[in-house]
């Protein structure tokens, strides 16, 4: 896989479909931060201006053009870099996703909830993020919410709301050490554990001095050798990554397809390293995540360490093919 | 015996009785319809046989139509019995395509995975149909239109909904016979919803929890209006379904162009009471026959293919007393 094949299905229009078709706003941003690391500034700004075109007058954005409704792809926006996106418009998003919470958390339902009975659910304590307005919090949106505020840090809501999130994500962590899109139960049944919702949350407690976060590792891990789903090992991968536990030399099975804009972008991402890390997980780009931490850091097959974090050769057909 | 009503019961008696009156007025006679009952002992090669002799007994004119299979995809797990078998699915887009119909596709957008095409793949749909992926849309991908909703009972006034669908000369909700942790039962009506679109609502749809899971089903039957029904009951799932229940044998196939007859028979062969499935009695109100009367029963008879599923203690008053 190359940038190329992801530069072959930018649309007319500068945005990418998910697979084809017309674009949408969540493989153009994907798409766009790969563009970004492969040095594709012409591509990426093509992209960028498609993407500021579904900003919407309450500062959040639109999942595609068709669509009149501000959503959880607000939290993608802001994880384009400020200086490609502009800082006017970055602020709107990041103004935003600080204000947005699940549905649960809002006083309305917080009072309803009291009317119906002194039910104290622990899990409903911390806010999170929903995928649209109106509805709850999911492990999804709350991830990459997190990840977009995350590198906000100099503004204080956006670090409370982050801590918060990542409270929420450990009261939604399994019994098995990793999660589901959801609760971790429902009905008093177990939830599944995920591979994908195990590595978007990974990356998203990055640095979380999180009580047995070994276990949820050791979990991902495992997950690591069994998916052979694109979307999953790409998570997975990142997660892993943002705890400094990737096992060393890495390499996703040769028969994983590459099927969507976003499996392809995010696996020319985390196969960049450091550059890739940097625009997904707003760490240094020049340096190893948590070098040093767990295993020693990413393999060394899996990033250009003392490359510049904007332009990154991507290893030839270093994963599955794509369709 | 002395009565201890709590807030929560309180109000939700309230609600009960404001949504009972509500349903009073205006009720139209109620109408009659066909559905087919067609016993299938096992997932093997007669069921293409078996498929093409139902299809036929409804004597459907899809000559020249494009026509839309939309199955039951949930989970990445060919051995259980949560997706609409791929043998059935297949055996039925043969069958209309024998019947003349323009194209036939097949559409899904899973509520919970993202990965639809690697859920479909590990479900086993690709092994038996190796052109899969040029014959199926991802629904939660698909371009959408905004579709105002006719006597929503819901709180939602208007949907985006999937151009493939919208667009198609018939919907087939091929649905998997299962009890379900919210609703009671899942059958061709709760299918549907996996025609809201992910990409716009997020995995999972929680915007319909939120607006009511019951009135939501009975708000897109309403919205599809050419649709034919089919319900995979070879196995089903009893207990803590749509995902964690157990195997259910029945060996049975049942369809009909009406999906609220269709749903009430399935009902009846699990044992379920289809006059105590709220999205059953809502969908009833615009004329849908749901009283045993008013269906007429072709091939096997309720009585003779009947079998009591499994219910969760919350479901238990659903329970079928006679019949």
């Amino acid at each position: 896989m190359s940038p190329e094949v992801l530069a072959g299905k930018q649309n007319p229009d500068g945005g990418w479909p998910y697979a084809r078709g017309s674009s949408w706003t969540e493989p153009t941003v994907y798409a766009i931060l790969a563009m970004l690391v492969a040095g594709e500034k012409a591509r990426a700004r093509r992209g960028v201006a498609w993407l500021k075109g579904l900003e919407r007058p309450d500062g959040g954005w639109r999942p595609h053009t068709g669509v009149e409704e501000s959503t959880w792809v607000t939290a993608l926006a802001a994880l384009v870099p400020e200086d490609e996106l502009g800082a006017a418009a970055h602020g709107r998003a990041t103004g935003w996703l600080t204000d947005a919470t699940g549905a649960e958390s809002s006083r309305i339902v917080r009072l309803r909830r009291w009317l119906m009975g002194p039910v104290a659910d622990p899990d409903l304590e911390f806010a999170g993020w929903p995928w649209l307005e109106g509805s709850a919090a999911w492990v999804g949106p709350t991830a990459v919410a997190i990840l977009a505020l995350d590198k906000e840090n100099r503004l204080p809501k956006a670090r409370q709301r982050v801590a918060e999130g990542r409270r929420f994500l450990m009261r939604r962590r399994c019994s098995g050490g990793g999660w589901n899109y959801g609760a971790p139960h429902a009905l008093g049944y177990a939830a599944k554990e995920y591979p994908e919702t195990t590595g978007m949350a990974l990356a998203a407690l990055r640095g979380e001095p999180a009580p047995d976060m070994e276990r949820s590792i050791g979990l991902a891990r495992a997950l690591l050798g069994q998916s052979r789903s694109a979307d999953a090992l790409n998570w997975l991968r990142l997660g892993l990554a943002a705890q400094g536990a990737l096992p060393p030399g890495y390499r996703p099975p040769g028969e994983v397809v590459y099927r969507t804009v976003p499996e392809i972008a995010l696996s020319l991402l985390v196969s960049a390293g450091p550059p890739g890390y940097s625009l997904l997980l707003g760490m240094d780009g020049s340096r190893e995540p948590e070098a040093g931490s767990r295993n020693g850091g990413i393999a060394p097959m899996e990033h250009a360490a003392g490359r510049s974090p904007t332009r990154t050769e991507f290893p030839p057909s270093a994963d599955g093919p794509t369709r | 015996m002395k009565l201890q009503l709590t807030r929560r019961k309180w109000i939700a008696a309230a609600g009960g009785a404001a949504t009972l009156a509500a349903g009073c007025a205006h009720r139209p006679a109620p109408g009659s319809a066909a559905v087919s009952i067609v016993r299938a002992p096992a997932y093997d090669q007669t069921l293409y046989d078996t498929v093409r002799r139902m299809l036929a007994l409804h004597r459907l004119d899809v000559r020249g139509r494009h026509v839309t299979i939309k199955p039951n995809l949930v989970e990445f797990e060919p051995e259980s019995t949560i997706n609409t078998s791929p043998l059935v699915v297949h055996a039925t887009l043969e069958g209309f395509r024998a019947l003349g119909a323009a194209s036939v596709r097949i559409a899904e957008g899973p509520g919970h995975r993202r990965n639809t095409l690697d859920l479909a793949d590990a479900a086993g749909y690709f092994r038996l149909m190796p052109d899969f992926e040029d014959r199926f849309t991802d629904l939660n991908l698909d371009d959408v239109s905004l579709v105002p909703l006719p006597r929503p009972f819901s709180r939602l006034t208007r949907l985006y909904l999937p151009n493939t669908l919208l667009g198609a000369g018939l919907v087939v909700s091929l649905a998997k016979m299962k009890t379900h942790h919210w609703v009671g039962a899942t059958l061709a009506m709760k299918n549907l919803f996996g025609s809201v679109p992910g990409g716009v609502y997020g995995w999972p749809k929680n915007v319909l929890h939120w607006a009511g899971i019951h009135e939501s089903i009975a708000d897109l039957h309403s919205v599809y209006r050419r649709q034919f029904a089919m319900v995979d009951g070879v196995v089903g799932m009893e207990g803590n379904g749509p995902i964690q229940g157990g195997a259910k044998p029945v060996g049975v196939l049942v369809a009909g162009r009406d999906p609220v007859a269709v749903d009430a028979t399935c009902c009846r062969i699990m044992k379920i009471d289809p006059l105590r499935v709220a999205y059953l009695r809502m969908a009833a109100q615009s004329g849908a026959p749901l009283a045993e009367a008013n269906i007429r029963q072709t091939g096997e008879t309720v009585a003779g293919v009947a079998t009591p599923f499994e219910l969760i203690p919350e479901f238990r008053g659903l329970r079928l007393e006679r019949g």
